[in-house]
């Protein structure tokens, strides 16, 4: 009788390392897995494509003109802020149409390209002054960014997401 | 007689070194005791449990490794990619195709499109410079304007600037390509006058496919 009371208890305790031993195991595959879990899949930083892509766009040669010249986007933003007109034209029009144009014919949206979508943004200080966004707007995107100083108002930054 | 021997040689087994005079030292369970068959069966018992523990966690770590790794190697992709959009940027910015202070002030990511058409009349200078094929290090490169377009021509001195494509190297294209925006600019005769006119435009370095 006694020796299978001994035997019985024996096999409790084993029974009982054996779960603490899967506990512990379990454990330090959780931490592992909420390691992983928490490391961010990419970082969206800066891309040198999409920075390269605001540097160009805001030195193209607008139609707006100005003491008979054509002057640049970065100087329309301004313009169209100002609500003066260029030759009897709306700034704010003309800079709008640029925009589109060039962004369309830069970046190519689609559900089977690998750009699935795109925003400029124009923040003049704290408001948003400026957005254009066309297709599907995804958590992984190339971001690229230009602040342009102001002396008299607020600085204007102009910010561009190519979503992937 | 032989059981006796057979005893004798089980007993010098469980004999434990003597650390004074280097004896051995008898022990006091006996090898066919029910205890020393127990303890095998524990040892053995413990055995098997740590080499399970030993193979999970090496399946855990390979895992790990393997996921790791192949992060790592998309982390190499983008970064190969992000050099090669920096290179040419970088050759954007380089005196032969800068915009320099002639359209204002200085520009990044501004090519000269005057200047570009007049290297390409003198690309044969800039042939056989350094390791490699040309003074850049690429197979060409290429200059092909985005917005506004026309009809896709290749510009030539007769139609230059009414053309979309500045192929500064004349030979066949092959091999793999990297580009990033630029913007084009030159002068043009406006009312009189000679105005800035900067378009946008991708500037594509060609590369050979190393075999």
């Amino acid at each position: 009788m006694m020796k299978i009371l001994r035997k019985k208890i024996k096999g409790q305790e084993e029974m009982v390392g054996f779960a603490l031993i899967i506990i512990l195991v379990a454990i330090i595959f959780l931490v592992f897995l909420s390691v992983y879990v928490k490391k961010p899949q990419s970082e969206n930083i800066d891309n040198p494509e999409a920075n390269s892509f605001v540097q160009s766009f805001l030195q193209y040669t607008t139609t707006c003109e100005q003491d008979s010249e054509n002057i640049t986007i970065q100087r329309l933003i301004s313009k169209c802020q100002e609500r003066i007109p260029c030759s009897n034209k709306d700034p704010c029009i003309i800079l709008n149409n640029t925009i589109k144009s060039i962004i369309n014919e830069s970046w190519k949206v689609g559900p089977t390209s690998y750009v699935k979508g795109y925003s400029l943004i124009i923040n003049v200080g704290d408001k948003q002054f400026l957005n254009v966004t066309k297709g599907v707007v995804t958590n992984n995107y190339k971001i690229g960014q230009q602040d342009i100083p102001n002396p008299k108002e607020e600085s204007t930054l102009v910010l561009f997401y190519a979503y992937t | 007689m032989v059981n006796k021997s057979a005893q004798m040689k089980n007993k010098k087994i469980f004999q434990l070194p003597n650390k004074k005079n280097g004896q051995g030292m008898k022990s006091k369970i006996s090898p066919a005791s029910p205890f020393a068959k127990k303890a095998q069966m524990k040892i053995q018992q413990m055995s098997f449990m740590l080499i399970a523990v030993f193979l999970f966690f090496a399946l855990v770590g390979m895992i790990i490794i393997t996921v790791k790794f192949s992060g790592l190697k998309q982390d190499a992709t983008d970064l190969r990619d992000r050099n090669a959009m920096l290179l040419a940027s970088k050759l954007a910015n380089s005196p032969e195709f800068s915009c320099g202070e002639v359209y204002g002030n200085q520009k990044t990511d501004c090519i000269d499109e005057d200047k570009v058409m007049a290297l390409k009349e003198n690309i044969g200078k800039y042939e056989n410079v350094g390791k490699n094929t040309n003074f850049w290090g690429v197979s060409n490169i290429e200059i092909r304007r985005i917005y506004p377009k026309y009809e896709n021509i290749t510009c030539t001195p007769v139609n230059y600037p009414k053309c979309d494509t500045i192929i500064l190297i004349d030979k066949p294209i092959s091999g793999f390509d990297h580009s990033n925006f630029v913007a084009l600019c030159r002068k043009e005769k406006y009312k009189d006058e000679v105005v800035n006119k900067c378009e946008m435009a991708r500037v594509i370095l060609w590369y050979e496919e190393v075999k």
